[in-house]
Parts: structure tokens; sequence; C-alpha cells
């Protein structure tokens, strides 16, 4: 677990990455309770303007918490978390989850994290997730 | 979306964080232990539908997108533990036609503490 003392500002989060699929997103739907068909019918997806189904923002954020948590040693260590949703998210795409330390509160113990979430699609970086921001407990 | 509905707090109501549940949304994100910060969520959930169908509200939820989430902890939360769910609407705004809607979600412990917050703007796109 990262602590004070070795956490630097601009340390690199490990990035975690996931291929996004039907399934994953269907359990996400049961686990989080939002059962939007945008999210599970390409029709409904379709008629709303995109070309097929779109993961849950809440899905993408779950994913960077998951990239945050690790570095942190669990999730009871991340005391705020913040996403902006800019881009959609489609199935059989690579989401790659990542921050970097903004600053560092010794008095606190607490380090100020920048983070986002990212998606290659058709050559272009797309920022699913933009200017997020956790708040991480760290080690004395 | 009336931008009248600004203000309005929706019933309190009792949210369990059952550990299944729990256990359903780690295996989700491959979390090895504890409670997902995100899992507060399905916490929120718990009001969202009432929302969606608030005649008060008459938001078109064909026409919405999730645009910035935040979650704020003063501890993190417990399994098996009973929290009381309070969302009000913070505001209501519309930006070039389409219609912002922050909901802000208190997630609070029996002694009357607030456990966590949560802000979700959701966005009412403009009728094509």
């Amino acid at each position: 677990m990262p602590s004070v003392r070795d956490v630097a500002v601009r340390t690199e989060i490990p990035s975690l990455s996931r291929v996004v699929t039907r399934e994953d997103v269907k359990a996400y739907a049961e686990a989080g309770g939002d059962q939007n068909p945008l999210h599970q019918d390409d029709a409904v997806a379709r008629a709303a303007g995109f070309p097929g189904i779109v993961a849950h923002g809440m899905f993408t954020m779950g994913h960077l918490a998951a990239c945050i948590s690790r570095w942190a040693g669990g999730p009871e260590r991340v005391r705020r978390l913040t996403a902006q949703f800019r881009a959609p998210v489609y199935m059989g795409e690579e989401i790659v989850a990542g921050g970097r330390v903004r600053s560092v509160d010794v008095e606190r113990g607490v380090a100020l994290i920048d983070c986002w979430v990212s998606v290659e699609r058709d050559g272009h970086e797309e920022w699913p997730i933009k200017r997020g921001e956790a708040d991480v407990l760290l080690d004395a | 979306m009336n931008a009248a509905a600004a203000g309005k707090v929706y019933p309190d109501a009792p949210f369990t964080v059952d550990p299944d549940r729990v256990a359903a949304f780690r295996a989700v994100f491959d979390e090895p232990s504890g409670v997902p910060s995100t899992f507060v969520t399905a916490a929120e959930f718990t009001v969202i539908p009432n929302i969606v169908a608030d005649p008060d509200l008459g938001l078109d939820f064909s026409r919405v997108l999730h645009g910035n989430q935040e979650y704020e902890f003063r501890r993190p939360l417990e399994e098996g533990e009973t929290l009381t769910i309070r969302t009000r609407i913070e505001s209501i705004r519309d930006m070039g036609g389409n219609g912002f809607l922050l909901l802000v979600t208190s997630l609070v412990e029996p002694g009357g503490d607030v456990v966590c917050t949560a802000r979700s703007t959701l966005i009412e796109r403009a009728a094509s």
C-alpha cells in the first residue's frame, strides 16, 4: 500500500485495461440496478443515435474505481471519486483506466489523483472519462 | 423537464448494503475485497425510478445521458448495514436546449450522520 513517504507528485497509477463485452454490461446492469435498455437493446440504442448498445457510464467509472483501488490497497481507501462522462463506450472496445498524483497532503495523509479512461477508436484517442479526480488515503 | 421541480426532496428510502449484491458488483470489476466506491450507484437507483416517473419533473428518460458523477465518503460503506437514502433535486439548468439535472443523494447512518454524498448530473438531450 502506498505511503505518504514514497508517493510523489506526478507518480503514475498503473493503468488497467479491459475489453468490454455484452455479458459484462448485462452483469453490471443487474448488480448496479440500471436497466436502461440503451445498454442492452441495440434497437433502442440505434433509435437514440448510437451504432449499437453503449456501456453504462457507471460501468466505465467502476472500472476506473477498480484501477484506483488496486493502487490504493482497497476500495475503503478511496474517499472521493469524480468523473465527467465525455464519450460513449461500445461493445468489443478496450478501455484503459489510468491516473497520476497531482498533490499529496502530508498532514491528512491523502493523495489527490487526476484520473481518466481512454479508448482508441478509428485511430483516435477518445475519453469516456475525462477530468476525473480521486482522494486516496495513504499509509503513514 | 420542468425547472420548477428544483429543490424537490424525495421520500426517504432504506438501503441495505447486501453482501451478495456487493459480491456480484465486485465480480464485475474484479475487485478482490471491500465495498467498491461506485457501489453507491445501487443506492441511488433505489430512488431514481421514482424521479424518472415523477410528473412534477417530466423527465424524458429516453433522451437522458449520464454527464457527471461524484462520490464523497466520510467513511467506507460496511456490508450488511442499512442506511437511509435521501435524494433531492439540487438544480435544473438549460444549456443550448439540453437540460442538466443535478441530483444529490445522501446515505445517512442511524445516528443521523451522512456516510456518503453522491452527486449525479443527468443530461436530457434536446428533442431532435
